[in-house]
C-alpha cells in the first residue's frame, strides 16, 4: 500500500494552509458571520417561548452550532482549485507522478478539513460558553457513533459531488459561475441554514429525494435524536447508495474529462 | 463641469469594458445570476416558511421582517455593482496595473471603484423591489411618502458608508497586499443585517451602530420607512456616514503616500 506518499501530501498541505494565515481566518470569520446571524435568531424567536416549529429552545440552538460544525467538516473542501489546475495545465505534472488524482485531492481535503474541524470545536465552544448556549448532548454511546458514521457518509459524499463540479474543468474554464450556484442551492437544501423539517411537507419530501439533506440536516437530526432506529439505517442506506452512485458518476466523468484534456498552458 | 463630463465619459467606458467582459464568461456570469436568484429566492423562502408559522420577531410582523431582508439586499447588491473594482486591488498591484492607474489623469481611487461593475447585478434588483412592493402592501397601516424619502436618503448614506468600507479595505491592501480578503468577511458581516439588529445581544448592537454600523446602514433606513425612526437617530446616521466617508480618504490618501511599487 503506498499510503506514506498521501500522507506527506497531507503533511506538505497542512504547512501550506499554515503559511496562508491571513486566508485561513478569513474563511473562519466569515463561519462565524453565519453562525452568529442564524443562533441569535433563533434565539429572539424563542425568547418568550419554550418550543417553536417542533424544536425545544436547546434543540434548535444546539442545530444551529452543530451546523457551524458541520459546515466546517462537510462543506470545507478544497476541489473548487481542481478548474484552475485544469485550465493552468498543472494537471498535466500531477498526471506523471505516480500518484492518483482522487488521492492526491483527498489528501489536500483532510488537511484542510482537519485545520478546520480544530479550529471550528474551538469557536464554537467559546461561543456556546459566552452566550450560556443550552446544548443537547446524546447520552447514548449509539447516537454518537451513528452520529459519527453519518457526518463521515456527508464527507463522503461532499468529496464527490465537489470533486464532480471541479471536473467540470475539463470543459469550460468558467466552471465557477454553476459551482457558486450549486454551492448556494446545496446550503439551502442541505440544513445549512435553517432545520428542512421547518419547512412544507411537500418541500420537505422534494428535498429529501436530493443527496442534499443527508449532508448536514440527516446527521443533525441523528445527534439530536430527532431520528430513532429503522430511520437511522434508512438515513445511512440512503447515504450509502448516494456514495455508490456519486462514486460512479466520479470514475465516468474523471475518465471522459481526461479524454477531452489537451493539457492547455501546461 | 468639464472634470464632470470627463469622469461619466471614464465611468461609461469602464461599464461598457466591464460589460464586455462579462459576454466573453457569459456561462460563468449566467451561473452566478442564477446562483443570486436561488439565494434570493430561498432565504425569502424560508423566511416566509417560518413567519407564516410564528406571530413575529421582536415586535416585528412577518412583512416588516420581509423589508428589512430586502433593504438588506438593495445596499449589498448596490455595494457590489458600485464598487466592486476594489476586491481587485491586491490583482492590481501584483500585475503592475495599479502603478498605470496611478500615472493616469483620473483620481486613482474613482478609476479603481468602478472597473468592476457588475451589470447583470442590476438585475436581480428587479425581484427585490418587487418584493419590497409587496410587503409594503402587505402591511397593516400606510407607508408615508416622507418616510420614503427618508428611507431613500438613509438608503444613500448606507451607499456611502458601504464606499467608505470599501475603500478601507482596499487601502489596507495598497499597504499589505494580503487583506484582499476582508472585503469577504465585510460582505458576510452585512449579512447580520438581514435582520433587524433588536435580536442581537447588547454588545453586538453596540457595535452594529458604531464601529461596524451594519445596523446604521439597514436596521436605520427601513425603521424609518416603517416610520419608527426618530430624527435624532437619522442625523446620528448621517454624522456615522460622514465620519466613515472623510476617515476612509484619509486613510487611503495616507497609504497611497506610503505605497512603494513592487511589481513594475
Amino acid at each position: 500500500m503506498h499510503l506514506k506518499k498521501y500522507i506527506t501530501l497531507f503533511w506538505l498541505s497542512w504547512q501550506r494552509q499554515l503559511e496562508m494565515r491571513s486566508e485561513f481566518m478569513f474563511e473562519r470569520a466569515r463561519s462565524l458571520a453565519i453562525m452568529l446571524s442564524v443562533y441569535y435568531l433563533w434565539s429572539a424567536l424563542l425568547e418568550n417561548q419554550t418550543s417553536v416549529l417542533g424544536y425545544s429552545r436547546q434543540d434548535l440552538l444546539t442545530y444551529v452550532l452543530l451546523m457551524t460544525l458541520l459546515r466546517a467538516w462537510v462543506l470545507g473542501c478544497v476541489t473548487d482549485r481542481i478548474p484552475m489546475e485544469i485550465a493552468k495545465g498543472r494537471l498535466s505534472e500531477l498526471l506523471l507522478r505516480p500518484i492518483s488524482h482522487v488521492g492526491y485531492w483527498i489528501s489536500q481535503d483532510l488537511a484542510s478539513k482537519s485545520l478546520n474541524i480544530g479550529f471550528a470545536v474551538v469557536e464554537v465552544s467559546v461561543f456556546a460558553w459566552l452566550v450560556k448556549a443550552p446544548l443537547t448532548m446524546p447520552t447514548e454511546v449509539a447516537t454518537w457513533l451513528w452520529f459519527g458514521l453519518a457526518t463521515m457518509f456527508g464527507m463522503i459524499m461532499y468529496f464527490q459531488l465537489s470533486y464532480m463540479l471541479g471536473v467540470m474543468g475539463f470543459w469550460t474554464a468558467q466552471s465557477w459561475g454553476p459551482r457558486f450556484c450549486f454551492e448556494i442551492l446545496l446550503e439551502f437544501c442541505a440544513g445549512a441554514y435553517f432545520p428542512i423539517d421547518v419547512l412544507p411537507p411537500a418541500a420537505q419530501r422534494a428535498l429529501m429525494a436530493l443527496p442534499f439533506p443527508y449532508l448536514i440536516f440527516a446527521p443533525s437530526s441523528i445527534y439530536l435524536g430527532r431520528i430513532h432506529g429503522g430511520a437511522i439505517a434508512s438515513c445511512l442506506l440512503h447515504q450509502g447508495v448516494w456514495i455508490v452512485v456519486l462514486s460512479f458518476g466520479v470514475s465516468q466523468i474523471w475518465k471522459r474529462g481526461l479524454r477531452f484534456y489537451s493539457a492547455e498552458g501546461g | 463641469m468639464k472634470t464632470f463630463h470627463k469622469y461619466v465619459r471614464i465611468w461609461l467606458c469602464l461599464v461598457r469594458n466591464s460589460f464586455k467582459t462579462q459576454m466573453s464568461t457569459s456561462f460563468a456570469s449566467l451561473g452566478y445570476l442564477i446562483g443570486k436568484f436561488v439565494r434570493f429566492g430561498f432565504f425569502l423562502f424560508y423566511l416566509l416558511a417560518i413567519f407564516n408559522r410564528l406571530p413575529g420577531l421582536k415586535g416585528y410582523s412577518m412583512p416588516e421582517i420581509v423589508l428589512f431582508f430586502m433593504t438588506f439586499n438593495f445596499v449589498d447588491v448596490g455595494g457590489q455593482f458600485l464598487f466592486r473594482g476594489l476586491y481587485g486591488v491586491k490583482s492590481l498591484i501584483e500585475e503592475g496595473d495599479f502603478d498605470k492607474i496611478l500615472t493616469q489623469p483620473a483620481s486613482p481611487l474613482f478609476r479603481i471603484s468602478v472597473m468592476g461593475m457588475d451589470l447583470l447585478d442590476l438585475l436581480t434588483l428587479f425581484p427585490i423591489l418587487g418584493v419590497s412592493v409587496w410587503a409594503i402592501m402587505k402591511l397593516p397601516y400606510p407607508v408615508h411618502a416622507g418616510d420614503v424619502a427618508l428611507f431613500l436618503v438613509l438608503l444613500i448614506n448606507a451607499m456611502i458608508i458601504a464606499f467608505a468600507f470599501h475603500v478601507l479595505i482596499g487601502a489596507l491592501s495598497v499597504k499589505t497586499q494580503e487583506l484582499e480578503g476582508a472585503i469577504w468577511v465585510y460582505r458576510d458581516v452585512m449579512t447580520l443585517g438581514r435582520f433587524p439588529i433588536n435580536v442581537y445581544s447588547e454588545f453586538i448592537r453596540g457595535l452594529f451602530v458604531t464601529m461596524v454600523p451594519v445596523g446604521v446602514m439597514i436596521t436605520f433606513p427601513t425603521r424609518a420607512l416603517l416610520g419608527h425612526l426618530s430624527w435624532p437617530l437619522a442625523a446620528y446616521s448621517f454624522g456615522i456616514g460622514a465620519a466613515f466617508y472623510f476617515g476612509s480618504q484619509l486613510f487611503w490618501r495616507k497609504m497611497l503616500r506610503e505605497y512603494t511599487s513592487i511589481s513594475s
